[in-house]
């Protein structure tokens, strides 16, 4: 083999050569099957925990710098010993658990919480052929997941035994929960676009090659990519939708009574699911490992770079929403418009269809696959416009009949002063 | 398939595994001076009021039972999802009428009111 | 001893073992989060059935949206841990339990008994229990599950029926609102009436005025003791 391939499969060739060198020690079976197993599993969670270290710092530099300030430059030349010196304060610190706090329920949550953000590392696929598991549910297991963390949540917030953390764990859950229906509706016009819930599947569809038409699916249904980073965005707490660590309101939020590695857990799910919204917007979105001419997992490293680096940039210049105004958001704003879009790209995939043998078959208009991108693309673009015209148009009479309320009640307030000077 | 879960399987136990060794090694390294101050509940520095149950809105229960529909209502979608590449011109005629109960559902919910946080 | 039927075992222990903890706790959350372990366990029956589709939408659907919605309505009751979980119908209860599971065992296990002529039981499970009983899915049954539901001639109309239950239930889902909304106003309002009804009864002015009288009445105890002396 080339030289360029072996750096292309460089991932594949260790990962095949580590499985012989088990199998011929344990001999093929079961055990040597889950001795490689656990290795590569243990691998990805460490690689994780690594990249949290650095994801931790490049945030906390990135956002400095446009909030016009420098960042961590103590620790290490350009602070860049910061994560260790993080760490090493997160093993060291005590740990005060409240008193009457529900030892299991307590100390059980944050271990829930970690273990579910690392288990959706398990299906994505990392380079072609290196993946954990092609499960054929890929997207639904995802999803699945994601969401079976919210009870861990609960649990945080109840067993710390104090008011503001149950109160922030119930805000927390609103928050989640909500924004859980918009992801769900909009990875299904990928779905349908690539006829498989399988991620390697939907990769393969967008690169050129064995059934795919290089086109990535931002480009065909951009207005999925944007209300799915939304409410991945909302889904992991991050700026602006970070009303749950909120410092000046509910203090940290249901996480305030943990202390110590119990809270480094916690903060790591939360960067962990950050970073793999991060990959499964890019493998969903932007073709994942697909590229030209660098290896793979060169191309998908500089993706998810590029898309955190977008979610950085987002925290570090938007203000925090208000609750109320983060529900109506959701359910009145993201909501209709992702069933209304999943509607039409429905019809129109349908009527306009890429392969002239189902089209023969089915009914529908055959069209290259090129035309078809670009008709969903402006239908997308279209419902997008529509819904900012009916939320501005909204906006503006909210503003109007924001200005005579707060005339009414000034003039209210002086009545009632007066009636208390008189008195 | 059962094959391909093996490795969530093996997945969780390896995450259990490093969260419980980094557990572990935090507990062998922390400082234990528990004090009676340590052990109050988080009130902003002031005494704890009453105990800790906290009368939450019926808000929070409403949005959850929304999700549960809408939530369900995609797990009916997702095969449907699947199999929409071979699925014939009139078949999407069912699907967008599912969609668009969904869709009446929450347009009937705003209507009603029942969607505001206050 | 296969490996599969070790699992179901384990897997069985763990589901039985937490349902039976779900009805014995004394504490309500604590009983929501052993549901929440059962409902693991179901899904890892799911995986056992080769039927990955649904395990992952029992842990999206049950473990996601369900649990929350049980302990929300948890939540919403006020005795969560001191509550006294007796039931004084128990004797009843048991006698209905035994009842059902007698009835089950004689229709779904190797038990027949034969009344009037009749024979109840004596099931045919069409498998053999050694050997691997549980078939493998085909391939693309999650696709061939997407047909049928839209097809007519298949799950078209369960499909619909379906979309039709989740707008019923969203109607009494928000009639239940207005009810428990209506009832949380005017809870609000009452609390808020008594605060008026405070603010009525407060003198602010009076209350100060005894508190300047007995400081003159010190400042001049004190000057008629400084005088004295």
């Amino acid at each position: 083999m080339t030289v360029f391939e072996v750096i292309n499969n460089i991932l594949k060739i260790a990962g095949d050569a580590f499985a012989g060198l088990i199998t011929s020690i344990l001999g093929a079976g079961g055990l040597a099957d889950f001795v490689v197993m656990l290795v590569a599993a243990l691998i990805i969670c460490a690689l994780c925990a690594v990249a949290f270290m650095g994801l931790t710092y490049a945030e906390r530099k990135i956002v400095a710098r446009i909030q016009d300030r420098i960042g961590p430059n103590q620790a290490g030349p350009y602070g860049v010993l910061q994560p260790i010196a993080d760490g090493i304060k997160m093993f060291t610190k005590e740990d005060t658990t409240p008193a009457e706090a529900d030892r299991w329920v307590y100390n059980l949550a944050p271990l829930v919480i970690a273990v579910f953000a690392l288990l959706t590392y398990a299906v994505i696929p990392f380079a072609p052929g290196v993946v954990g598991t092609n499960l054929n549910i890929g997207v639904f297991y995802v999803i699945a997941v994601g969401s079976g963390s919210t009870v861990a949540i609960l649990m945080a917030g109840w067993g710390s035994n104090n008011k503001y953390s149950l109160l922030g764990a119930f805000r927390t859950v609103a928050q989640l929960v909500g924004y859980e229906v918009p992801m769900l509706l909009n990875v299904l016009p990928v779905v349908m676009l690539s006829g498989s819930m399988s991620l390697v599947d939907i990769i393969e569809r967008q690169t050129l090659g064995n059934g795919g038409n290089g086109i990535p699916f931002i480009l065909v249904v951009p207005l999925s990519a944007l209300i799915f980073l939304i409410s991945g965005i909302a889904e992991t707490g991050r700026s602006p939708f970070d009303l749950l660590e909120a410092e000046s309101e509910i203090v940290a939020g249901f996480h305030v009574e943990y202390s110590g590695m119990k809270f480094a857990l916690f903060f790591l799910g939360e960067y962990v699911n950050a970073l793999a919204v991060s990959i499964m917007f890019t493998v969903l979105f932007m073709g994942g490992y697909a590229g030209p001419i660098l290896p793979p997992y060169v191309w998908l490293l500089l993706k998810v770079a590029a898309v955190f680096t977008i979610l950085m940039w987002l925290r570090g210049t938007l203000p925090r929403v208000r609750v109320d105004q983060l529900m109506s958001f959701n359910w009145k704003f993201l909501v209709p418009m992702s069933i209304v879009n999943v509607i039409l790209i429905m019809i129109i995939g349908k009527v306009f269809v890429a392969d002239p043998v189902t089209a023969q078959v089915n009914g529908g208009i055959a069209v290259p696959p090129l035309v078809q991108a670009m008709i969903l693309f402006t239908s997308n673009v279209i419902v997008l416009l529509i819904g900012l015209l009916m939320v501005s148009r909204q906006a503006r009479q909210l503003r109007l009949t924001e200005a005579e309320d707060l005339d009414r009640r000034a003039a209210h307030n002086k009545a009632a002063a007066a009636k208390v000077v008189a008195q | 398939m059962r094959t391909d879960f093996a490795f969530v399987a093996v997945m969780m136990l390896a995450a259990v595994l490093l969260m419980g060794v980094a557990l572990l090694g935090a507990a062998l390294l922390r400082p234990k001076k528990p004090s009676k101050a340590k052990l109050e509940t988080y009130e902003c520095g002031m005494e704890t009021v009453g105990d800790a149950w906290v009368q939450f809105r019926v808000q929070y229960y409403i949005f959850a039972l929304i999700f549960v529909l809408f939530d369900v209502g995609g797990v009916f979608l997702f095969p449907f999802a699947v199999a929409y590449n071979s699925l014939p011109l009139y078949a999407i005629v069912m699907v967008c009428l599912f969609v668009l109960t969904l869709l009446g559902s929450l347009l009937y919910a705003w209507r009603k009111g029942v969607l505001q946080w206050d | 001893m296969t490996l599969q039927q070790i699992l179901f075992i384990v897997i069985s222990l763990v589901v039985l073992g937490s349902a039976f903890l779900v009805v014995t706790t004394r504490n309500l959350f604590h009983a929501a989060l052993f549901l929440v372990v059962s409902f693991f366990g179901v899904a890892g029956f799911y995986v056992l059935l080769d039927a990955g589709f649904f395990a992952a939408a029992q842990v999206l659907v049950y473990i996601g949206a369900i649990s929350i919605l049980f302990i929300f309505a948890v939540m919403l009751t006020r005795d969560v841990i001191t509550a006294q979980r007796g039931n004084s119908q128990w004797q009843a209860a048991a006698f209905v339990g035994a009842f059902l599971f007698l009835l089950m065992a004689i229709l779904l296990g190797p038990f027949s008994i034969t009344i009037r002529g009749h024979q109840f039981g004596n099931a045919n499970w069409p498998f053999d229990m050694a050997g691997d009983a549980i078939k493998a899915a085909p391939s693309n049954f999650v696709g061939t599950m997407g047909s049928g539901l839209v097809s007519m001639d298949q799950y078209g109309v369960p499909f619909l029926l379906a979309g039709v239950l989740l707008l019923v239930a969203m109607v009494g889902a928000i009639w239940v609102a207005r009810e428990l909304r209506g009832r949380e106003a005017e809870k609000a309002a009452a609390e808020t009436a008594i605060d008026d009804a405070d603010m009525d009864m407060n003198q602010p002015v009076q209350e100060t005025l005894p508190l300047v009288d007995t400081n003159e009445a010190h400042e001049s105890h004190d000057a008629a003791a400084v005088e004295k002396h």
